[in-house]
């Protein structure tokens, strides 16, 4: 098993290389292999649960690039997901858009709301910017639960399901092969984004803006692109979420709740690295299904001690406290307990 | 036009109770560089609390306010003590995520303990209905009003004068120096949460009493931001001027706008205004405003 310890690289590309040794390479084929074998040994409803979990990872992702690596908290985040749902649902179920490019339109929308309420950003930064990524929130749910003849309000938006080249995504292994290529083009993005030009430039802004700006970074552009990239990326995710997993719209399906639990999940897994957020969204969302599917019905019949309906309390609460201890026990996140446990399996059996 | 003087009555008085609150997240601010997100659960859980010792079990009012604010003091303590402190030196960031933690933790305990989810206090003020000009307003907004105002002056005398306001000051202008001076921060940071819990409840309890418990309240916490946020962060009375600007807006835009555009204005006017003003003044009116060097 020869993973990158002790080896030569006899070439920059080679130093430079993802995955540097034959063992990686075995080692990604044989988790494609996994993923692509999962939906014959899954039941419909795990299988869903997998697709909620690629989604939230794809949008993840986005704010793992704009929190993460860029620095600008955003509190918003459900908000643009639903502006990439609704905008995408909508091009496809009343102007007749197929699904693919509906799906990016919704992204760009996303992304061009995002970099408006981004615009605070050039000037104020830390609590300011996040409390104008709430206001960002509040705002588009406000549109998008009164503007009741495109969006539906209250009552909701039923989604024509997607369709490419004629070929439409019904059942839950096609919905899932569907979310997984486009999760991975995704990742592999970001993964790379942050080896280039701009993925620097916003490390450099995270770490100090001034400094940054001083050595020349043009912090309007980068800050603003940091924004619609991680946007773009929800707006995405957004359109999956609404053709492929719900079927239909709903205001509440993006409450406020929804962004902060997309800020917890990046901070548990790890913010600024790319396989945080997939940590963070995999533990948090099979939290929620274990816990909304089994523990929950179980205790509200089993436990008659409290008043009724207090089970449904649990889960934010285990949420919350899940959030809190990771940030004061470990801040780096999974991510940063997944490298130890790398770094000490390469060199063992030396400690050091 | 008795509209009119309706609105701006009601504006201004309701106004009055959101810079109470937006006090405690000043202070808060001030002191230690903490920005609470978690206000709107506060004055949640809190007007719950005070809904569990007034109706569940039935004391006095005379009595169980006091033991609220109690509660209310070894909350914003135990909160300080387990969550804040623990994070001291980390970047903004993590503080403002252990927040967001603790309201998503709160707003669970909510469900938890009262699953019901509304319910109304017993009313703390007459309510007979006082007439000014031809508006005619209920009286509880000018108790809640007057209340606040109250508060606000013993809290002004308090930071001028009292040792403790005066650390307090000292630890929000350099806390370096104060430090040096032999001055516990932490306790100051203790301190400043617990204040700002009080007057949370106190927030809590006076809208309780006027349009009921519910998640409602949560909103008023929220629209604390905006008035945090036009005041500027760093300043008392920017929070007490700015309070009841949001108040008028809200209810004016509500009253004359909601027939323009849709139902459900009055709420979001106060996010529209903090995006107005961190566009064309982002250190609000009374906001110091940062010059950073390297």
């Amino acid at each position: 098993m020869f993973l990158p310890a002790g080896i030569r690289n006899y070439s920059y590309a080679q130093d430079m290389a993802i995955f540097r040794t034959k063992t990686q390479w075995l080692l990604l084929g044989l988790l494609l292999l996994l993923l692509l074998a999962l939906p014959s040994f899954l039941s419909n409803y795990w299988l869903s649960v997998c697709n909620i979990i690629t989604i939230t990872i794809i949008a993840a992702t986005g704010l793992n690039i704009l929190t993460g690596y860029c620095g600008q908290l955003s509190i918003g985040h459900a908000g643009f997901i639903a502006v990439g749902a609704y905008t995408s649902a909508i091009l496809t179920g009343q102007m007749g858009v197929p699904f693919l490019l509906a799906m990016i339109l919704g992204g760009l929308m996303a992304g061009l709301i995002g970099m408006l309420f981004g615009l605070p950003s050039l000037r104020v930064k830390g609590f300011y910017l996040a409390i104008s990524t709430i206001a960002a929130q509040f705002i588009i749910m406000w549109v998008i639960k009164n503007w009741t003849n495109v969006t539906g309000g209250n009552i909701g938006l039923s989604v024509p399901t997607a369709e490419i080249f004629g070929y439409s995504f019904t059942s839950q292994a096609s919905k899932y092969y569907l979310i997984l290529a486009i999760a991975i083009l995704v990742i592999f993005f970001a993964k790379n984004l942050a080896r280039t030009r701009p993925g620097r430039a916003f490390v450099a802004i995270r770490d100090n803006d001034l400094a940054a700006q001083v050595m020349g970074i043009n912090l309007f552009r980068y800050k603003l692109l940091a924004f619609f990239i991680g946007c773009f990326f929800a707006g995405i995710a957004g359109s999956l979420l609404a053709h492929c997993y719900y079927g239909f719209l709903n205001p509440e399906f993006f409450d406020f709740k929804e962004s902060i639990l997309y800020v917890g999940m990046i901070i548990i897994g790890g913010l600024g690295t790319s396989i945080g957020p997939i940590f963070g969204v995999i533990l948090i969302r099979l939290l929620d299904s274990v816990l909304s599917l089994e523990i929950v019905p179980f205790l509200e019949s089993h436990v008659t001690l409290f008043t009724s309906g207090w089970a449904s309390g649990l889960k934010p609460m285990i949420f919350g406290a899940v959030i809190i201890l990771f940030l004061i026990l470990e801040p780096r996140g999974l991510a940063h307990r997944w490298q130890l446990f790398k770094t000490s399996y390469r060199i063992w059996p030396f400690s050091y | 036009m008795a509209d009119l003087l309706q609105f701006t009555i009601t504006g201004i008085t309701v106004g009055m109770v959101y810079s109470l609150i937006a006090m405690g997240f000043v202070l808060i601010w001030k002191s230690s560089g903490v920005a609470n997100l978690a206000l709107g659960q506060l004055v949640l859980i809190l007007s719950w609390i005070t809904y569990a010792i007034l109706v569940q079990a039935g004391l006095p009012v005379w009595l169980g306010i006091p033991i609220v604010i109690i509660i209310a003091f070894s909350m914003g303590w135990i909160i300080e003590r387990f969550l804040l402190r623990p994070l001291i030196a980390q970047p903004i960031l993590s503080l403002i995520a252990v927040t967001l933690g603790l309201s998503y933790f709160l707003d669970g305990l909510i469900t938890f303990i009262w699953p019901w989810s509304v319910d109304a206090l017993p009313r703390l003020f007459p309510q007979d209905t006082i007439h000014i000009g031809t508006a005619v307003v209920s009286q509880e907004y000018i108790w809640a009003a007057a209340i606040s105002l109250l508060l606000f002056t013993a809290l002004s005398l308090y930071f001028k004068y009292s040792r403790m306001g005066i650390a307090m000051r000292a630890t929000a202008d350099d806390q370096m120096a104060v430090q040096a001076c032999g001055i516990p921060v932490t306790k100051i940071f203790s301190r400043s949460w617990m204040l700002a819990c009080a007057m949370a409840a106190i927030g809590g309890i006076l809208m309780a009493s006027i349009g009921g418990i519910g998640h409602g309240l949560i909103d008023t916490g929220m629209k604390s931001f905006s008035v945090v946020i036009l005041g500027g962060l760093d300043s008392f009375l920017g929070a007490m001027f700015a309070g009841p600007i949001i108040g008028l807006a809200e209810n004016l835009g509500g009253g004359y706008l909601t027939a323009l555009t849709w139902p459900g204005v009055k709420e979001v006017i106060p996010f529209i205004m903090i995006i107005i003003v961190m566009m064309i003044k982002p250190y609000g009116l009374f906001g110091e405003v940062r010059i950073e060097r390297i």
